[in-house]
Protein backbone atom coordinates (compact mmCIF):
# COMPACT_ATOMS: atom_id res chain seq x y z
CA UNK A 1 0.00 0.00 0.00
CA UNK A 2 1.88 3.22 -1.02
CA UNK A 3 -0.81 5.34 0.31
CA UNK A 4 -1.33 5.29 4.08
CA UNK A 5 -3.64 8.21 4.21
CA UNK A 6 -1.91 9.80 7.34
CA UNK A 7 -0.14 13.07 7.47
CA UNK A 8 1.39 15.24 10.27
CA UNK A 9 -0.75 18.36 10.64
CA UNK A 10 2.12 20.59 10.77
CA UNK A 11 3.24 18.70 7.18
CA UNK A 12 -0.08 19.85 5.87
CA UNK A 13 -0.13 17.18 3.19
CA UNK A 14 -3.54 16.23 2.45
CA UNK A 15 -4.85 12.84 1.82
CA UNK A 16 -7.90 14.09 0.35
CA UNK A 17 -7.37 17.47 -1.35
CA UNK A 18 -4.90 19.87 -2.16
CA UNK A 19 -5.44 23.21 0.02
CA UNK A 20 -3.56 21.95 3.03
CA UNK A 21 -3.51 25.30 5.01
CA UNK A 22 -7.48 26.08 5.01
CA UNK A 23 -7.89 22.31 6.22
CA UNK A 24 -5.46 22.59 8.96
CA UNK A 25 -6.61 25.95 10.08
CA UNK A 26 -10.05 24.49 10.68
CA UNK A 27 -8.27 21.63 12.39
CA UNK A 28 -6.57 24.12 14.27
CA UNK A 29 -9.77 26.82 14.91
CA UNK A 30 -11.50 23.77 15.85
CA UNK A 31 -9.06 22.58 18.77
CA UNK A 32 -7.74 25.49 20.19
CA UNK A 33 -11.29 27.21 20.63
CA UNK A 34 -13.48 24.33 21.10
CA UNK A 35 -10.77 22.02 22.96
CA UNK A 36 -8.42 22.52 25.73
CA UNK A 37 -8.20 23.17 29.60
CA UNK A 38 -10.64 26.00 30.10
CA UNK A 39 -8.74 28.14 33.19
CA UNK A 40 -9.86 31.43 34.15
CA UNK A 41 -7.07 33.11 33.91
CA UNK A 42 -6.79 37.26 35.08
CA UNK A 43 -7.45 38.22 31.86
CA UNK A 44 -10.97 37.90 32.12
CA UNK A 45 -11.98 37.06 28.23
CA UNK A 46 -15.37 36.11 28.39
CA UNK A 47 -15.62 32.03 27.13
CA UNK A 48 -18.84 32.15 26.03
CA UNK A 49 -17.46 35.52 23.73
CA UNK A 50 -14.86 32.52 22.47
CA UNK A 51 -17.99 30.60 22.08
CA UNK A 52 -19.91 32.90 20.20
CA UNK A 53 -16.82 33.34 18.09
CA UNK A 54 -16.45 29.76 17.19
CA UNK A 55 -20.39 30.00 15.94
CA UNK A 56 -19.69 32.96 14.09
CA UNK A 57 -16.87 31.29 11.76
CA UNK A 58 -18.97 28.39 11.31
CA UNK A 59 -21.85 30.66 10.78
CA UNK A 60 -19.63 32.66 8.76
CA UNK A 61 -18.87 30.10 5.98
CA UNK A 62 -21.28 28.19 5.82
CA UNK A 63 -25.45 29.34 5.57
CA UNK A 64 -27.58 28.54 8.85
CA UNK A 65 -29.51 26.95 6.34
CA UNK A 66 -26.89 25.11 4.62
CA UNK A 67 -25.59 23.91 8.31
CA UNK A 68 -29.38 23.16 8.61
CA UNK A 69 -29.81 21.09 5.94
CA UNK A 70 -25.90 19.18 6.62
CA UNK A 71 -27.31 18.40 10.37
CA UNK A 72 -25.54 20.93 12.17
CA UNK A 73 -26.88 22.46 14.68
CA UNK A 74 -24.70 21.60 17.66
CA UNK A 75 -24.93 25.49 19.16
CA UNK A 76 -28.71 25.28 19.60
CA UNK A 77 -27.98 22.34 22.17
CA UNK A 78 -24.67 24.35 23.74
CA UNK A 79 -26.00 25.09 27.42
CA UNK A 80 -23.45 28.19 27.20
CA UNK A 81 -25.15 29.52 24.26
CA UNK A 82 -28.50 28.47 25.30
CA UNK A 83 -28.05 31.31 28.57
CA UNK A 84 -27.16 34.09 26.22
CA UNK A 85 -29.35 33.42 23.34
CA UNK A 86 -30.38 36.98 23.63
CA UNK A 87 -26.62 37.76 23.14
CA UNK A 88 -27.11 35.31 20.23
CA UNK A 89 -29.46 36.38 18.65
CA UNK A 90 -27.86 40.10 18.02
CA UNK A 91 -24.76 38.69 17.08
CA UNK A 92 -26.58 36.50 14.50
CA UNK A 93 -28.00 39.67 13.15
CA UNK A 94 -24.99 41.32 12.46
CA UNK A 95 -23.45 38.03 11.37
CA UNK A 96 -26.18 37.72 8.63
CA UNK A 97 -24.92 41.53 7.16
CA UNK A 98 -21.33 40.35 7.18
CA UNK A 99 -22.14 37.12 5.49
CA UNK A 100 -24.37 39.46 3.20
CA UNK A 101 -21.45 41.62 2.95
CA UNK A 102 -18.75 38.86 2.23
CA UNK A 103 -21.51 37.13 0.00
CA UNK A 104 -21.62 40.49 -2.36
CA UNK A 105 -17.90 41.60 -2.25
CA UNK A 106 -15.77 38.91 -1.83
CA UNK A 107 -14.91 39.76 1.65
CA UNK A 108 -11.20 38.91 3.74
CA UNK A 109 -12.85 35.82 4.70
CA UNK A 110 -10.35 33.47 3.17
CA UNK A 111 -12.35 31.80 0.43
CA UNK B 1 6.69 44.58 46.21
CA UNK B 2 5.89 46.57 48.97
CA UNK B 3 9.18 48.34 49.03
CA UNK B 4 10.33 51.10 47.06
CA UNK B 5 13.51 51.34 45.42
CA UNK B 6 15.50 54.92 45.51
CA UNK B 7 16.80 54.51 41.72
CA UNK B 8 13.59 54.44 39.85
CA UNK B 9 12.39 57.84 41.49
CA UNK B 10 14.62 59.56 38.50
CA UNK B 11 13.38 59.76 34.50
CA UNK B 12 10.59 58.51 32.47
CA UNK B 13 9.04 55.13 33.38
CA UNK B 14 10.56 52.78 30.48
CA UNK B 15 6.87 50.68 30.73
CA UNK B 16 4.98 49.97 33.25
CA UNK B 17 4.73 46.44 33.81
CA UNK B 18 0.55 46.55 33.62
CA UNK B 19 1.07 46.74 29.56
CA UNK B 20 2.78 43.02 29.63
CA UNK B 21 0.67 40.25 30.48
CA UNK B 22 1.76 36.23 31.06
CA UNK B 23 0.58 33.80 28.52
CA UNK B 24 -0.46 29.92 29.59
CA UNK B 25 -0.11 27.58 26.26
CA UNK B 26 -0.18 24.43 28.16
CA UNK B 27 0.82 22.53 31.10
CA UNK B 28 3.66 19.77 30.95
CA UNK B 29 5.00 17.63 33.22
CA UNK B 30 8.60 16.79 33.76
CA UNK B 31 9.75 19.23 30.96
CA UNK B 32 13.23 20.38 30.22
CA UNK B 33 12.81 23.58 28.33
CA UNK B 34 15.61 23.21 26.81
CA UNK B 35 14.15 20.19 24.84
CA UNK B 36 11.98 23.09 23.02
CA UNK B 37 15.41 23.97 21.52
CA UNK B 38 14.75 28.13 21.85
CA UNK B 39 10.96 27.84 20.36
CA UNK B 40 9.38 30.93 20.29
CA UNK B 41 5.96 32.17 21.26
CA UNK B 42 3.17 34.79 19.90
CA UNK B 43 4.76 37.83 18.93
CA UNK B 44 8.32 35.68 18.93
CA UNK B 45 8.83 36.31 22.58
CA UNK B 46 10.73 33.67 24.32
CA UNK B 47 8.76 30.23 25.74
CA UNK B 48 9.62 30.10 29.76
CA UNK B 49 8.58 28.10 32.06
CA UNK B 50 6.53 28.30 35.32
CA UNK B 51 6.69 25.68 37.50
CA UNK B 52 4.46 23.94 40.60
CA UNK B 53 5.47 20.73 42.19
CA UNK B 54 6.05 18.70 39.33
CA UNK B 55 4.14 21.09 36.45
CA UNK B 56 5.40 23.22 33.86
CA UNK B 57 3.02 26.24 32.95
CA UNK B 58 5.19 27.58 29.16
CA UNK B 59 4.07 30.62 28.98
CA UNK B 60 5.47 33.61 27.10
CA UNK B 61 4.54 37.27 27.64
CA UNK B 62 2.12 38.87 25.56
CA UNK B 63 1.33 42.84 25.12
CA UNK B 64 -1.95 43.48 27.20
CA UNK B 65 -3.24 45.89 24.37
CA UNK B 66 -3.31 42.62 22.41
CA UNK B 67 -4.16 40.45 24.73
CA UNK B 68 -5.65 42.44 27.40
CA UNK B 69 -10.15 42.01 27.26
CA UNK B 70 -10.48 44.96 25.50
CA UNK B 71 -7.95 43.79 22.76
CA UNK B 72 -9.12 40.29 22.51
CA UNK B 73 -12.76 41.35 22.23
CA UNK B 74 -11.56 43.06 19.45
CA UNK B 75 -8.80 40.77 18.07
CA UNK B 76 -10.92 37.62 18.13
CA UNK B 77 -13.41 38.62 15.55
CA UNK B 78 -10.46 39.16 13.35
CA UNK B 79 -10.13 35.52 11.22
CA UNK B 80 -6.33 36.89 9.92
CA UNK B 81 -5.28 37.69 13.58
CA UNK B 82 -7.07 34.58 15.01
CA UNK B 83 -5.66 32.35 12.88
CA UNK B 84 -1.84 33.81 13.88
CA UNK B 85 -2.89 33.63 17.13
CA UNK B 86 -4.09 29.93 17.03
CA UNK B 87 -1.45 28.61 15.01
CA UNK B 88 1.48 30.46 17.30
CA UNK B 89 -0.70 29.03 19.91
CA UNK B 90 -0.87 25.37 18.61
CA UNK B 91 3.23 25.59 17.87
CA UNK B 92 4.26 25.56 21.44
CA UNK B 93 1.80 22.92 22.50
CA UNK B 94 3.16 20.52 19.55
CA UNK B 95 6.49 21.28 20.72
CA UNK B 96 6.03 20.47 24.25
CA UNK B 97 3.59 17.10 23.51
CA UNK B 98 6.37 15.98 21.38
CA UNK B 99 8.49 15.65 24.34
CA UNK B 100 6.20 15.57 27.70
CA UNK B 101 2.90 14.91 28.92
CA UNK B 102 1.00 18.02 27.96
CA UNK B 103 -2.51 19.32 28.52
CA UNK B 104 -3.29 22.24 25.96
CA UNK B 105 -5.08 25.01 27.59
CA UNK B 106 -7.60 26.86 25.18
CA UNK B 107 -6.57 29.75 23.74
CA UNK B 108 -6.53 32.92 25.17
CA UNK B 109 -5.33 32.00 28.35
CA UNK B 110 -3.71 35.07 29.86
CA UNK B 111 -2.35 36.06 33.12
CA UNK B 112 -1.12 39.34 34.83
CA UNK B 113 1.83 37.70 35.82
CA UNK B 114 4.05 34.50 36.59
CA UNK B 115 2.31 34.66 40.41
CA UNK B 116 -0.92 34.59 38.78
CA UNK B 117 -0.05 31.37 37.00
CA UNK B 118 1.30 29.94 39.91
CA UNK B 119 -1.16 30.36 41.85
CA UNK B 120 -3.85 28.23 39.36
CA UNK B 121 -1.37 25.58 38.43
CA UNK B 122 -1.64 25.26 42.69
CA UNK B 123 -4.97 25.54 42.95
CA UNK B 124 -6.09 22.92 39.89
CA UNK B 125 -2.84 21.21 40.19
CA UNK B 126 -4.49 17.28 41.11
CA UNK B 127 -7.12 17.81 37.91
CA UNK B 128 -4.52 19.33 35.43
CA UNK B 129 -2.48 16.08 37.11
CA UNK B 130 -5.55 13.66 36.06
CA UNK B 131 -5.50 15.10 32.77
CA UNK B 132 -1.71 14.63 32.21
CA UNK B 133 -2.31 11.19 33.73
CA UNK B 134 -4.93 10.36 31.14
CA UNK B 135 -2.84 11.64 27.82
CA UNK B 136 0.56 10.57 28.80
CA UNK B 137 1.92 8.18 26.34
CA UNK B 138 -1.29 9.43 24.06
CA UNK B 139 -1.36 11.02 20.36
CA UNK B 140 -4.77 12.08 19.62
CA UNK B 141 -5.41 11.50 15.58
CA UNK B 142 -8.38 13.03 13.52
CA UNK B 143 -10.18 11.02 11.42
CA UNK B 144 -12.31 12.57 9.07
CA UNK B 145 -14.98 10.75 6.54
CA UNK B 146 -16.56 12.89 3.65
CA UNK B 147 -18.61 11.99 0.71
CA UNK B 148 -16.84 11.76 -3.06
CA UNK B 149 -18.66 14.71 -4.91
CA UNK B 150 -19.44 13.94 -8.31
CA UNK B 151 -17.96 16.58 -11.07
CA UNK B 152 -21.11 16.48 -13.30
CA UNK B 153 -20.17 16.34 -16.89
CA UNK B 154 -21.32 18.90 -19.14
CA UNK B 155 -24.26 16.97 -20.49
CA UNK B 156 -26.33 17.56 -23.77
CA UNK B 157 -29.51 19.69 -22.85
CA UNK B 158 -32.10 17.91 -21.78
CA UNK B 159 -34.44 16.96 -25.07
CA UNK B 160 -37.69 17.50 -23.02
CA UNK B 161 -39.15 18.49 -19.93
CA UNK B 162 -39.53 14.90 -19.06
CA UNK B 163 -36.13 14.04 -19.82
CA UNK B 164 -35.07 17.08 -17.74
CA UNK B 165 -36.93 16.26 -14.49
CA UNK B 166 -35.99 12.66 -15.41
CA UNK B 167 -32.56 13.79 -15.00
CA UNK B 168 -32.80 15.92 -11.77
CA UNK B 169 -34.29 12.85 -10.20
CA UNK B 170 -31.53 10.57 -10.90
CA UNK B 171 -29.04 13.52 -9.41
CA UNK B 172 -30.59 13.90 -6.55
CA UNK B 173 -31.04 9.86 -5.71
CA UNK B 174 -27.46 9.82 -6.47
CA UNK B 175 -26.68 12.03 -3.60
CA UNK B 176 -29.11 10.37 -1.33
CA UNK B 177 -27.13 7.03 -1.91
CA UNK B 178 -23.67 8.87 -1.54
CA UNK B 179 -25.35 10.63 1.82
CA UNK B 180 -25.93 6.63 3.07
CA UNK B 181 -23.21 4.91 1.67
CA UNK B 182 -20.91 7.52 3.38
CA UNK B 183 -22.64 7.16 6.92
CA UNK B 184 -22.34 3.59 6.56
CA UNK B 185 -18.43 3.10 5.67
CA UNK B 186 -18.08 6.25 8.75
CA UNK B 187 -19.17 2.97 10.98
CA UNK B 188 -17.56 0.62 9.53
CA UNK B 189 -14.63 2.97 10.22
CA UNK B 190 -15.43 4.05 13.51
CA UNK B 191 -15.84 0.32 14.39
CA UNK B 192 -12.30 -0.32 13.00
CA UNK B 193 -10.72 2.30 14.74
CA UNK B 194 -12.38 2.54 18.08
CA UNK B 195 -11.04 -0.63 19.25
CA UNK B 196 -7.12 0.64 18.94
CA UNK B 197 -7.88 3.96 20.70
CA UNK B 198 -8.10 4.21 24.78
CA UNK B 199 -11.03 6.79 24.10
CA UNK B 200 -12.63 8.87 21.00
CA UNK B 201 -14.56 11.73 20.93
CA UNK B 202 -17.14 13.27 18.12
CA UNK B 203 -16.34 16.80 17.00
CA UNK B 204 -19.31 18.61 14.91
CA UNK B 205 -18.19 18.10 11.10
CA UNK B 206 -16.10 21.26 10.02
CA UNK B 207 -17.99 23.86 7.05
CA UNK B 208 -16.51 23.46 3.74
CA UNK B 209 -15.52 26.65 3.44
CA UNK B 210 -12.76 25.91 6.13
CA UNK B 211 -11.74 22.72 4.95
CA UNK B 212 -11.65 23.61 1.25
CA UNK B 213 -13.86 20.31 0.25
CA UNK B 214 -17.10 20.46 -1.08
CA UNK B 215 -18.34 16.95 0.57
CA UNK B 216 -20.54 16.54 3.44
CA UNK B 217 -18.23 15.87 6.88
CA UNK B 218 -20.16 12.57 7.93
CA UNK B 219 -17.72 11.82 10.22
CA UNK B 220 -15.29 14.03 12.43
CA UNK B 221 -13.83 12.11 15.70
CA UNK B 222 -10.90 12.77 17.88
CA UNK B 223 -8.84 9.35 18.79
CA UNK B 224 -6.89 9.22 21.43
CA UNK B 225 -4.31 6.08 20.58
CA UNK B 226 -1.47 4.92 22.92
CA UNK B 227 1.42 5.68 21.34
CA UNK B 228 2.73 2.01 20.83
CA UNK B 229 0.03 1.32 18.71
CA UNK B 230 -0.01 4.55 16.25
CA UNK B 231 1.50 2.05 13.56
CA UNK B 232 -1.16 -0.28 13.93
CA UNK B 233 -3.56 2.30 13.89
CA UNK B 234 -1.90 4.35 10.95
CA UNK B 235 -2.32 0.63 9.41
CA UNK B 236 -6.00 0.47 9.92
CA UNK B 237 -6.19 3.95 8.29
CA UNK B 238 -4.80 2.49 5.65
CA UNK B 239 -6.62 -0.56 4.94
CA UNK B 240 -10.25 1.38 5.35
CA UNK B 241 -8.96 3.65 2.77
CA UNK B 242 -8.69 0.30 0.13
CA UNK B 243 -11.94 -1.20 0.84
CA UNK B 244 -13.87 2.38 1.26
CA UNK B 245 -13.39 3.88 -2.09
CA UNK B 246 -17.04 5.29 -2.28
CA UNK B 247 -15.97 8.20 0.88
CA UNK B 248 -12.53 10.42 1.06
CA UNK B 249 -11.49 9.40 4.41
CA UNK B 250 -8.74 11.67 5.51
CA UNK B 251 -6.96 11.22 8.97
CA UNK B 252 -4.66 13.38 10.54
CA UNK B 253 -1.76 13.62 13.16
CA UNK B 254 -0.35 13.16 15.70
CA UNK B 255 -2.25 16.23 17.37
CA UNK B 256 -1.44 16.75 21.53
CA UNK B 257 -4.46 15.65 23.06
CA UNK B 258 -6.36 18.86 23.23
CA UNK B 259 -9.88 17.14 22.39
CA UNK B 260 -9.11 15.20 25.70
CA UNK B 261 -7.59 17.92 27.72
CA UNK B 262 -11.15 18.21 30.29
CA UNK B 263 -10.46 18.91 33.71
CA UNK B 264 -12.93 17.00 35.78
CA UNK B 265 -15.30 18.37 37.97
CA UNK B 266 -13.67 19.16 41.68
Amino acid sequence: MSESGLSHPAAGVMAYQDRPNPASLADILERVLDKGIIIAGDIRVNLLDIELLTVKIRLLVVSVDKAEEMGIDWWRHDPMLTVRERGLAEENDELRQRVEELEAGGGSGGG
Amino acid sequence: MAEQTAQQTTGAPAETPASRGRYLYAVSRGLDLDALGGLLGLGDADVEAVEVDGLVGLVSSVDLDEYGEEGLRHNLERLDWLETAARGHDAVVQAAAAVAPTAPMRLATVFRDDDGVRRTLAEQHDRISAVLDRVEGHEEWSVKVLTRTHDEPPTTPASSGAEYLRRRQEARQARDDDQRDAHVAAEQVHDALVGLAAASRRLPPQDPRLTGHAGTMVHNVAYLVPRDLSDAFAAAVGDLTGDHREVLIDARGPWPPYSFAILEEP
